[in-house]
């Protein structure tokens, strides 16, 4: 008797959960590839022996398809930009949602050195799921203590969620991350934020291997 | 000399000093914020030599001549330092900006050459060139050798206008102290001498007369200033006779230099990389560099050196006047050619032609403004070129602070990466967390190590291996993008690993055995 009780408890337990499992594969179905429009390289020859447990492992390889729930938009889109520092050394606040991602003269802002953010409001409270960043990309370079975090506080004071840190060594004050570092390229960088929803989202980053000058050349936020 | 005359020598020389203070201003501030150049830590490293065990062994193959050495020993002595480890950026590169500086008091003694106001102008200039200004922080030679090649000129001026022995052997001094300083004196003795001959002839030719030369130097002066530069040369280059060899090798040394400027180098570039450099520099988004108002009033103040002269009464036992600026005309030209005609370039060569540029732009300058008929125009005239100053030097405070480091200056070349600073504190980091401290060992396994071997000189136990070793494990294993896969492989105990740049493009991956990175979190939490 015992034993039956205890195999129909393992059958309803793997009913169970499987009945979990199913709203997942259908979401899984409904996965349609996000098309990105990626803009021209500007070197070639990403290093590829390159490995560590914090260096993304598909370095010098090219990117599979960005898979996300159908029907998102970009809805950084020329949205309002705010900063650490209101006044870059190159570039405007502006240009980092005006749908240029281009690695070329005028496309990028650079702020100054040390640890830097900056947010993007979208205007109102969205359920994001795919973040892309292009830091800077005419040159193979690791940016530093990447942290991106989504909040409906445009002071994330409360309601912080984390979806992306590499900041190995909690050097941004903000957590020890375990995301990958990677080296920037034409592709950017796509983060998965699974949905997370808020207004604003803040980017920090600490310098990079070239130089201690944070760049950013487009954000892109895609939700509903 | 009139009242006249006197007052404005005077109020001449109180503005050169005063651009002087004004240049070590510009100079001193926050030498030790630039990451150190692979070449100034080499350069540290030999001096360090000299530090710990008293003693400098010239090499034929590298590091040039040992005046930056010695010359740094003052200031190790009055920091207290007792070695290396103990030295910080500000021992070595105040070197540079001490003869930086000098460079400008140096005009006092050509005033009679040049011209008073053109000397002032010069200083302004030296003062304020971003080139002039960025590698007067370098620990390198090349400060020094321009300082020396214009004293020497500057003393030559002086004994062709006084007759007094003393200045010519003062010029053999400075002659051999740029032959203790970097072997491509070579080619600024090829240019002077060859600049005197020309500016002679150039003067027989469209004067018809002689700049008087022949009345004022003697064969057998000549050769006793020669031997003069000998005995100022010979004692440094050979660590005061500890290596009489020296001498030797520092002429046979022009064998490897000729073989490394003929070509097919990394430092290779065309023939008008430093004209194009001086003129205009935009390297990327960001602002744009150019000392071209120099070299413009330079060209001016060549064409004004050369234009010809009424023959008029030669002073009498002395050169003409004009017989410096013609020189330093003919010189500048030469020198310019010869090193653009070589294809090997790094930017700091060019500063022993560039001196001559600013000292023929001090000339142009004030031409220019002589000619000009009124005063309100004279006064426009100064404006302007006060406001070039300006702009020069704002361009070398940018140089020097934001962009000290960064490819878009023109004047950084094969610069380290500020990512090295974040090396040095992470490794200062771990060592505090290091039960042995100071004293764990070190491996860095590249065969680009440079400059790390500056920042690691405050620890005990360091290794530097080319290839890997057998055994490559230890504290903190550094090891160049190349060699990482096999250095991956080769480490049997577990490791945290970074990269971090060590010049643009080029990573390094520092190794943190994972007890001490996990102790060096900890500790970071607390």
């Amino acid at each position: 008797m015992k034993k039956t009780m205890t195999l129909i408890g393992m059958i309803v337990a793997f009913a169970l959960l499987a009945g979990v499992a199913v709203p997942r594969t259908c979401n899984a179905e409904d996965l349609t590839e996000l098309k990105l429009k990626l803009p021209k390289p500007m070197f070639v020859g990403t290093p590829k022996n390159i490995k560590s447990k914090i260096l993304d492992p598909n370095t010098g390889k090219k990117r599979k398809p960005v898979m996300a729930p159908a029907g998102l938009t970009n809805v950084a889109f020329e949205k309002e930009v705010t900063a650490s520092d209101d006044e870059p050394i190159i570039g405007e606040l502006e240009m980092l949602t005006d749908g240029d991602k281009e690695g070329a003269d005028g496309s990028f802002t650079e702020f100054g050195p040390g640890l830097q953010w900056v947010q993007v409001d979208l205007g109102e409270s969205y359920e994001l799921y795919v973040i892309v960043l292009w830091h800077y990309h005419s040159q193979a370079r690791i940016y530093h203590d990447v942290v991106v975090q989504i909040s409906d506080d445009p002071d994330f004071v409360t309601g912080v969620t984390t979806i992306y840190n590499n900041d190995q060594d909690n050097s941004a004050g903000l957590g020890v991350g375990k995301n990958w570092e990677w080296i920037e390229t034409n592709e950017g960088r796509v983060m998965d934020a699974k949905g997370a929803k808020g207004r604003y989202i803040r980017f920090y980053s600490d310098g990079s291997t070239s130089n201690d000058m944070n760049h950013y050349i487009e954000i892109e936020a895609y939700g509903r | 000399m009139t009242y006249a005359g006197k007052r404005s020598r005077i109020i001449c020389a109180t503005l050169i000093v005063v651009a002087a203070v004004g240049a070590f201003a510009f100079r001193v501030p926050n030498l030790d914020k630039r990451p150190m150049h692979t070449d100034e830590a080499v350069h540290t490293v030999k001096a360090g030599e000299l530090i710990e065990e008293g003693r400098y062994i010239y090499d034929p193959q590298e590091y040039h001549g040992p005046t930056i050495y010695y010359f740094a020993m003052p200031f190790v002595w009055l920091s207290g330092a007792k070695s290396l480890a103990e030295t910080n950026e500000f021992t070595f590169r105040i070197v540079p900006v001490i003869f930086g500086t000098a460079l400008v008091l140096l005009l006092l003694l050509v005033g009679d050459g040049l011209g008073r106001w053109a000397t002032v102008i010069a200083a302004v200039l030296t003062a304020v060139s971003p080139a002039m200004v960025f590698y007067s922080r370098y620990y390198i030679q090349e400060m020094l050798l321009v300082f020396f090649t214009f004293a020497m000129m500057a003393a030559l001026w002086r004994h062709s206008q006084s007759r007094r022995f003393a200045w010519l052997l003062l010029a053999g001094a400075c002659a051999g102290m740029m032959h203790a300083t970097k072997e491509t004196c070579i080619l600024t003795f090829a240019a002077l001498g060859a600049a005197i001959v020309a500016a002679f002839l150039w003067a027989r030719w469209r004067d018809g007369f002689t700049l008087g030369f022949q009345k004022v130097f003697r064969r057998q002066h000549l050769v006793m200033a020669a031997v003069m530069a000998f005995f100022i040369s010979a004692p440094l280059l050979s660590g005061f006779f500890r290596n009489p060899r020296a001498q030797l090798d520092a002429w046979l040394t022009y064998t490897s230099y000729l073989h490394r400027a003929g070509g097919a180098g990394i430092h290779d570039h065309p023939w008008y990389y430093y004209l194009q450099m001086l003129l205009y520099t935009k390297n990327a988004p960001g602002p744009w560099w150019s000392e071209g108002l120099i070299v413009a009033l330079a060209a001016v103040g060549a064409v004004a050196a050369l234009l010809p002269r009424p023959v008029g009464d030669a002073p009498p036992g002395r050169a003409r006047p004009i017989a410096f600026v013609r020189v330093v005309a003919f010189y500048t030209i030469f020198l310019t050619v010869i090193y653009s005609a070589i294809p090997y370039k790094t930017p700091w060569c060019m500063l022993s032609f560039l001196h001559g540029m600013i000292l023929l732009a001090g000339f142009g300058a004030a031409a220019i403004i002589r000619r000009t008929p009124t005063i309100p125009a004279k006064a426009i005239l100064v404006i302007l070129l006060s406001l070039g100053a300006y702009q020069l030097g704002q361009q070398a405070h940018r140089a020097n602070t934001r962009y000290a480091a960064d490819t878009r200056n023109p004047y950084v070349y094969g610069h380290t990466a500020t990512d090295i600073l974040r090396v040095a504190k992470r490794i200062e980091e771990i060592a505090r967390v290091a039960p042995e401290g100071r004293d764990m060992l070190i491996k860095v396994i590249t065969p680009d190590c440079w400059p790390l071997p500056w920042y690691l000189r405050g620890f005990g136990r360091v290794g530097y291996w080319a290839e890997p070793p057998d055994d490559m494990d230890a504290a903190i294993v550094i090891t160049s993008e190349e060699l990482d896969e096999q250095v991956d492989a080769g480490l049997k105990q577990e490791y945290q690993k970074s990269y971090y740049g060590l010049r643009p493009e080029v990573l390094i991956a520092v190794h943190v055995r994972q007890d001490l990175w996990d102790a060096f979190i900890e500790e970071r939490s607390k």
